[in-house]
């Protein structure tokens, strides 16, 4: 049967019998994998207790004939994430079936033995849909202790972990208790090592990845998104051609109702540690983040805002909780989204997360397995520098003890103006008079403009201001002391009140107030430690 | 002074009647599954037992067995039942028992007797079980099948977002076999962003009971909270609609409307003004709580 030809209108019964079928045939085994793709047209309107039943069933049938590298990691990704016993214990059971243990895989297995212990129950694999009704068979953590005896020397990184199961067994059935002792009995058997020690510890086979990248000229154009009408958090309208492009954005996608704490909550809470890196690597301003909802309908701004807020996000204009307005199916396609619906609602979905460039077309994506805050920042950031060969000045060394430039009137001018003021001629004789002692001639040559002296005593009164902001910056007020006390001396001289000195020494001083000011060492701006002298000071 | 106090508690400690000799957790538990002891004593022991039910897997598995066999009485099972229950509560210590719990559960979920039955497909329900709703969805499917009447099934699906019971719901909104299963129904749809029209429609159907419309106002202002502020409007100044209706209304707007807009409305205003001094008490209060809100 061609994928084609499978439809969401196939019944559960004809979904398992199609499985079956597969896994009998060697030469369609390898459509299994396909089978467990979210987005799949198999699981549209399925409710998600039968997506649960379909997907368990493939991966039971994938236990059957080898998991091959193809579906690794959507067995990988059950035990990272799932919270569903059936789920979780067909994929602790599949990956026994993959060819060879690698140590990579205890990590995973130990994770979902510390996600399902205390939700432990019967299942059954007997037949297509089979609930237990008796804890005589199998269950999500016999299964997980079984693949933990197939690691054996292969799991001893999570040796001391298993061996706290015996001395701690908290939410194991003490039936199980045997089963941990010959897990740690099977880890501990040293006569393997040299087989297993060819492995590098934590490293997946298969080049399993949970990284997507796309070099600048395969990525996909986003022309048919660029218009999509989002809704944030604030029920503020913005298409995604707004907010998206101009800059690299991370999103991740997620939706309020989701009830499986290691998904959709657990990766809006990674979204705000996200941010707080970005901060701390002075990056906020420059990437822009956001949390888009695969349930539109439902989440609301203030069901966004809610959701964010109690997970410690940072919303504002760069920072946003979205919902498309339109609904989600433009996004779906365009971002090849892994979820699918039973109506409005998610009937499943991965784990997605994707790193914009600033043309707003998808640079690279994690999926399904949880991805690490560093490894997302360090991939935007080398989003950002695309495109400039010299690394940007605000990555590379955004640190505070560089120096910036500020703007600042010059004090040259300032003193020049009190200079005039001082000695500006108050009528065409004593401009004459001037005038003879630098040797000038010809009295109907004089130009008297009487407008120049206020002109003078506002620039004066700027350079007195600049005065007064750069001593508030770099708190050094004496030099605007100085300046003010000149620029007084000046004007008493002017109105004739303080004697024939009084105008050389307000010269006097506004010269060595603006010469103060002008030498005053810049202000410092990070530091760590001389922010933290300035906050013991303050 | 001091010896008054002391007389005091001695006439207290007098006046309280003496305590039956405790027994262990343990000794009740035995007590409780022994088949000889009478129905009274083994109901008694049932309250005392949920300490042990944990404490071995021998004890655990003869509460189970009270639980699952049907010659018991029926009184012991459900007492047998409520402990487990009780036990469960201790989520760390039950977590070892939870798998042999749940299996059993699953497997009385059949059980003859219907309170029973209907019990234990509530707690599984909560644990937001696949197989008791899958039960529950055939039962509603297909009445023969019915473990609990349809309004519980409802009910019960209804913990669960993800049932995928929304189809069913509908159809039994169409076609309901009482009008408890219908409002029942129509609670469950009230997570159902999809169904907005369908509340539309109710909560303008003057022909429907207060109550469903009412619920029908509280879905929409979960998922459509601009459009019950329009028909909210629109019912305040309809002086044919309901009491319950206009006061619902009112209260709605009150709470949740739009400030500038509520204030600037003149005929809004005036009707609210007239319904303040007209109509039933709890219109009256509502009118004149949103006309102190708003400036009047």
């Amino acid at each position: 049967m061609q994928d084609g030809t499978i439809t969401g209108a196939m019944s559960e019964s004809q979904f398992a019998a199609l499985v079956d079928a597969l896994a009998t045939d060697p030469d369609r085994r390898e459509q299994l994998p396909e089978l467990l793709r979210e987005a799949h047209p198999l699981y549209n309107e399925r409710g998600a207790a039968a997506t649960v039943r379909m997907r368990g069933w493939v991966l039971l049938a994938l236990a059957r004939v080898g998991v091959s590298d193809a579906a690794l990691c959507f067995v990988l990704e059950e035990l990272d994430t799932g919270a569903d016993a059936y789920l979780v214990a067909a994929a602790a059971r599949a990956l026994r079936s993959y060819p060879s243990p690698t140590e990579g895989f205890a990590p995973f297995v130990m994770r979902a033995l510390a996600n399902i212990r205390y939700r432990d129950e019967p299942v059954s694999f007997e037949y297509y849909g089979a609930y237990a009704v008796s804890s005589t068979g199998t269950s999500p953590v016999r299964e997980l202790l079984a693949t933990l005896v197939w690691l054996g020397p292969h799991a001893r990184g999570v040796l001391h972990e298993v061996e706290s199961l015996c001395a701690h067994p908290c939410g194991l059935s003490k039936k199980l208790l045997i089963e941990v002792d010959q897990a740690v009995e099977a880890i501990r058997k040293h006569d393997q090592v040299g087989e297993a020690g060819a492995d590098t510890c934590c490293t997946l086979p298969g080049g399993l990845r949970n990284m997507l990248s796309w070099t600048r000229r395969s990525r996909r154009s986003c022309e048919p998104i660029q218009h999509t009408v989002f809704e944030d958090h604030e029920g503020v309208s913005i298409t995604f051609k707004e907010f998206f492009q101009g800059h690299p954005s991370i999103v991740v996608f997620f939706y309020t109702r989701c009830d499986n704490p290691l998904k959709c909550s657990l990766t809006v809470t990674k979204l705000a540690r996200l941010q707080k890196l970005l901060e701390a690597r002075g990056l906020v301003d420059q990437i822009h983040t956001a949390a888009i909802t695969y349930d539109p309908e439902f989440d609301l701004p203030e069901r966004l805002r809610g959701y964010g807020q109690n997970r410690g996000v940072r919303m504002d204009a760069r920072h946003r909780m979205l919902r498309a307005t339109n609904g989600v199916n433009t996004l779906r396609s365009h971002f090849k989204l892994g979820v699918n619906f039973i109506e409005s609602l998610v009937n499943r979905h991965r784990i997605e997360l994707y790193i914009l460039d600033a043309e707003g077309r998808i640079a690279t994506s994690f999926e399904r397995i949880h991805w690490d805050e560093e490894q997302v920042v360090d991939r935007t950031i080398e989003v950002l520098q695309e495109g400039s060969d010299e690394p940007s000045p605000v990555v590379s060394l955004r640190p505070a003890d560089q120096p910036t430039r500020r703007i600042n009137a010059s004090p040259v001018l300032g003193t020049l103006a009190s200079l005039g003021v001082a000695f500006f001629p108050k009528c065409p004789v004593c401009w004459t008079a001037y005038l003879s002692v630098f040797g000038i001639v010809g009295l109907e040559k004089i130009p008297y403009s009487p407008w120049l002296q206020p002109v003078l005593v506002a620039v004066m009164l700027m350079n007195l201001a600049s005065v007064w902001c750069r001593g508030r910056s770099t708190r050094r007020m004496s030099a605007f002391y100085l300046g003010s006390a000149g620029a007084l001396a000046i004007v008493v001289s002017r109105i004739g009140l303080g004697g024939e000195h009084a105008a050389v020494w307000g010269i006097a001083l506004t010269m060595a107030g603006s010469l103060l000011s002008a030498l005053s060492p810049s202000p410092h701006r990070s530091s760590p430690a001389s922010r933290s002298s300035e906050l013991s000071h303050s | 002074m001091a010896e008054q106090r002391k007389a005091a508690q001695r006439s207290t400690a007098a006046g309280k009647p003496k305590r039956p000799a405790q027994r262990s957790a343990r000794s009740a538990l035995l007590i409780a599954t022994d088949a000889k002891k009478t129905v009274k004593q083994r109901v008694a022991a049932m309250a005392e037992a949920p300490l042990a039910v944990c404490e071995n897997d021998a004890n655990l598995q003869a509460m189970l067995k009270v639980l699952r066999d049907n010659e018991e009485p029926v009184e012991v099972r459900l007492a047998a039942l409520q402990a487990l229950q009780a036990a469960s509560f201790s989520v760390v210590a039950f977590a070892s028992c939870r798998g042999d719990y749940i299996a059993t559960l699953r497997a009385v979920v059949e059980d003859a007797n219907p309170e029973l039955r209907q019990r234990v497909l509530g707690i599984l329900a909560r644990e937001k079980d696949g197989f008791a709703q899958q039960k529950l969805l055939e039962g509603l499917q297909d009445p023969a099948k019915a473990l609990v009447p349809p309004e519980k099934a409802l009910q019960l699906l209804s913990y669960d977002v993800h049932a995928d019971a929304y189809p069913v719901a509908r159809a039994i909104v169409s076609q309901p076999p009482n009008a408890t299963a219908r409002r029942e129904a129509l609670r469950l749809l009230a997570a159902d962003a999809s169904s907005a029209p369908l509340f539309e429609k109710i909560l303008r159907d003057k022909d429907e009971a207060p109550e469903v419309r009412q619920i029908s106002a509280a879905v929409l202002q979960a998922t459509r909270p601009e459009t019950l502020q329009a028909h909210a409007r629109e019912m305040l100044l309809d002086p044919s609609e309901q009491d319950e209706m206009q006061a619902v209304s009112l209260t709605a707007l009150a709470q949740f409307g739009n400030a500038a807009a509520l204030a600037n409305d003149a005929a809004l205003l005036h009707r609210i003004d007239q319904l303040s001094g007209e109509q039933s008490t709890r219109v009256q209060q509502s009118a004149r709580q949103f006309l102190s809100k708003y400036g009047r």
